[in-house]
């Protein structure tokens, strides 16, 4: 049976050729699209982490549903401790969030100071590498703050600002600072409300010494997050609380299953085009091959014979189709991974959704590329049901009188 | 069917003007036509627990200043708030900084009452529509809800109130979505010239179980004529010290 396939495949040169290309484009454009909309989002997730998130956090327990002073962490050193003794952490630093009126000469804005360790912070975060203008690492009564937050206040580096917020005894805390830095990340809320104060200064304003709203880490490997999350829960007490990036984010990580239903359903249209193609294509060429069929059945195949040629034919097809797809479709995968095409202006454009960079990557993923040829085969496999069941309707007499 | 309705009309406008004369009475026993008070507040949270003691200055719903006397860190900050605006004054930066009407909703000193309820911006008599809703022998429940044009934080106060004296007995506040937000409880009322007052009040915030606000009225002189000179912006530097 499966060399009467071979022979039938190179004597119906247009089905094959068809159903050839049909199949080796929807599998290669199948692959392509898949990695490139997985490649986004993952850049997407990848940045808006790296930019202040961070991978995990711990909390005091009700901080998130409360907030206020009254449940900070308030003892880092301790949690620090047990963090040490976790591998595959990358870094980690505690920050103190506190919020107050910021004034300028002018201007007065309610505004998100945070208390941090500049050095520390600059390994987990993209805050110094979105430094604008003057100086990252300041000291003393300086402040490192949002570019849009600077112009709302109306004051450029070496201003002076006033600030009046509470400290963690709930007493009057306020003070003057001095613009030392102005940062961008992008994300637009973030740069219109924030402030960063050195760790040092912020804890003799605020006595916030050894406190902290929440400790923020990376690891190395993203792909453990969640190991190394349930790791640090069970090393750490009872009363502190352990997010990771998709509870923290759960609104991006909504938006990215959204926007891949959406991709997945322009897919699925296409592919319901490419599979009544395949389906009429064949259907077509079986119909013309009705009397053929009806003399291999006068001189004793069995209807199953029929069936297994019409399947290796339509396997072969596919099979040989689908592997010059995954070589194909693949190798650009994995070469836009390594070489990401860079659009100018999409970071401008998208920077609400945590986009920072122009670079748009593929995601080479075998798995990934598996399930999607898969899903072509199953396709290609299910449009010879039909035909298949239309042969069987014929006698070997009525078919060999089919016109 | 008519006359029901007349009947009903009649009953309902009646009610209304009761209620707004009990809330003006109860408004008259609070502000006077000035008052002077020296309050001790004692604030209470999950972790921590102070003390404050302060002055204030009222002349009506639109002019309002507040001097802290302790603790001592804080002693001297002023506040002064003028036509539904407000103003800060930090004696240790030596500035004087304008409290954004956003803000207006954020407690006050880390206390368990707003911005607003210190400088009692908002009028219950100006700013809601009163309705009486239960009476009980003196005491009668009056429902305020906040009118259309309002500028207030409040979408309603449920307030019980004794009319013996037309003095609070327990405020509810409901936010805009009609969820209860927190009760004020008052105790201890005295008489003060031709004055009544309440003069400890409990306030606690329904949504946060371990805080609790109560604020002490030690002293309380009305209509003593208060002079203008508190009611302006260089009054929060000046009676700062």
């Amino acid at each position: 049976m499966f060399k009467l396939a071979i022979k039938n495949i190179f004597y119906y040169k247009g089905r094959s050729i068809t159903t050839f290309l049909l199949t080796f484009f929807s599998a290669t454009l199948f692959i392509i699209f898949v990695s490139f909309m997985h490649g986004s989002h993952k850049t997407m997730l990848h940045n808006a982490l790296k930019v202040y998130t961070g991978t995990i956090q711990i909390y005091q327990k009700d901080y998130r549903d409360e907030g206020g002073y009254d449940y900070l962490i308030f003892d880092n050193q301790k949690v620090f401790n047990s963090l040490e003794k976790i591998k595959g952490i990358k870094s980690y630093t505690s920050r103190v969030e506190t919020f107050g009126i910021a004034s300028s000469k002018n201007n007065s804005s309610a505004i998100m100071l945070t208390g941090v360790d500049f050095k520390k912070e600059a390994k987990i975060s993209e805050l110094k590498n979105a430094l604008k203008t003057g100086k990252y690492n300041t000291k003393s009564n300086c402040l490192y703050m949002g570019e849009d937050l600077a112009k709302k206040l109306n004051i450029s580096l070496d201003h002076e600002l006033s600030f009046v917020g509470s400290a963690i005894d709930y007493s009057f805390a306020a003070d003057i600072f001095k613009l030392c830095g102005t940062f961008k990340t992008g994300m637009y809320e973030f740069d219109n409300s924030s402030a960063f104060l050195n760790r040092e200064y912020f804890d003799g304003l605020f006595y916030s010494q050894n406190a902290s709203s929440y400790i923020v880490i990376n690891v190395n490997d993203l792909d453990k997050n969640n190991y190394i999350a349930s790791q640090i829960s069970k090393s750490i007490g009872k009363d502190l609380k352990v997010y990771t990036w998709q509870d923290l984010m759960k609104s991006m990580v909504e938006l990215v299953k959204v926007d891949s239903i959406f991709g997945y359903i322009s897919m699925a249209l296409f592919f319901m085009v490419i599979f009544f193609v395949i389906l009429i294509y064949g259907f077509i060429n079986i119909s013309s091959r009705v009397k053929e069929f009806g003399v291999l059945k006068s001189i004793g195949l069995r209807d199953i014979d029929i069936d297994k040629i019409l399947i290796y034919e339509i396997l072969i097809l596919t099979l040989s189709a689908i592997v010059i797809a995954i070589c194909l479709g693949g190798s650009i995968a994995y070469y836009f991974e390594i070489n990401p095409i860079v659009i100018e202006g999409i970071s401008d454009m998208y920077k609400d959704y945590g986009i920072i960079s122009d670079t748009v990557p593929t995601d080479f993923d075998i798995f990934t590329i598996f399930w999607n040829v898969s899903l072509i085969f199953s396709l290609n496999i299910l449009s010879l049901i039909y035909p298949i069941y239309y042969v069987r309707t014929f006698t070997p007499v009525e078919a060999m009188r089919h016109v | 069917m008519k006359k029901l309705l007349i009947i009903l009309t009649l009953a309902l406008t009646l009610s209304a003007n009761e209620a707004s004369q009990i809330i003006k009475k109860l408004d008259n026993n609070m502000r006077g036509k000035d008052v002077y008070m020296k309050i001790s507040m004692s604030i209470k949270s999950l972790r921590h627990e102070r003390t404050m003691k302060m002055q204030t200055w009222a002349k009506g719903s639109k002019k309002s200043f507040i001097k802290v006397l302790y603790p001592p860190k804080d002693k001297g900050i002023t506040f002064l708030s003028l036509n539904n605006e407000m103003w800060n004054y930090i004696p240790k930066i030596e500035r004087t900084i304008k409290i954004p009407p956003s803000m207006m909703l954020q407690n006050w000193m880390g206390s368990d009452i707003s911005n607003d309820d210190m400088v009692k911006q908002s009028s219950l008599v100006d700013d809601y529509n009163p309705k009486i809703i239960k009476k009980d022998a003196k005491l009668v429940t009056i429902e305020l809800d906040a009118k259309d044009d309002a500028a207030v934080v409040w979408g309603k106060i449920v307030s019980v109130i004794n009319t013996t004296h037309y003095t609070n007995v327990k405020d509810t506040f409901y936010d805009e979505d009609g969820n209860a937000v927190r009760v004020f409880t008052y105790a201890k009322v005295k008489k003060f010239g031709k004055y009544y007052l309440p003069t400890i009040w409990t306030i606690k915030p329904l949504n946060k179980k371990n805080n609790l606000t109560t604020m002490t009225i030690e002293d309380v002189v009305y209509d003593k004529g208060i002079s203008d000179k508190y009611f302006r912006k260089s009054a929060l530097k000046r009676f700062s010290r």
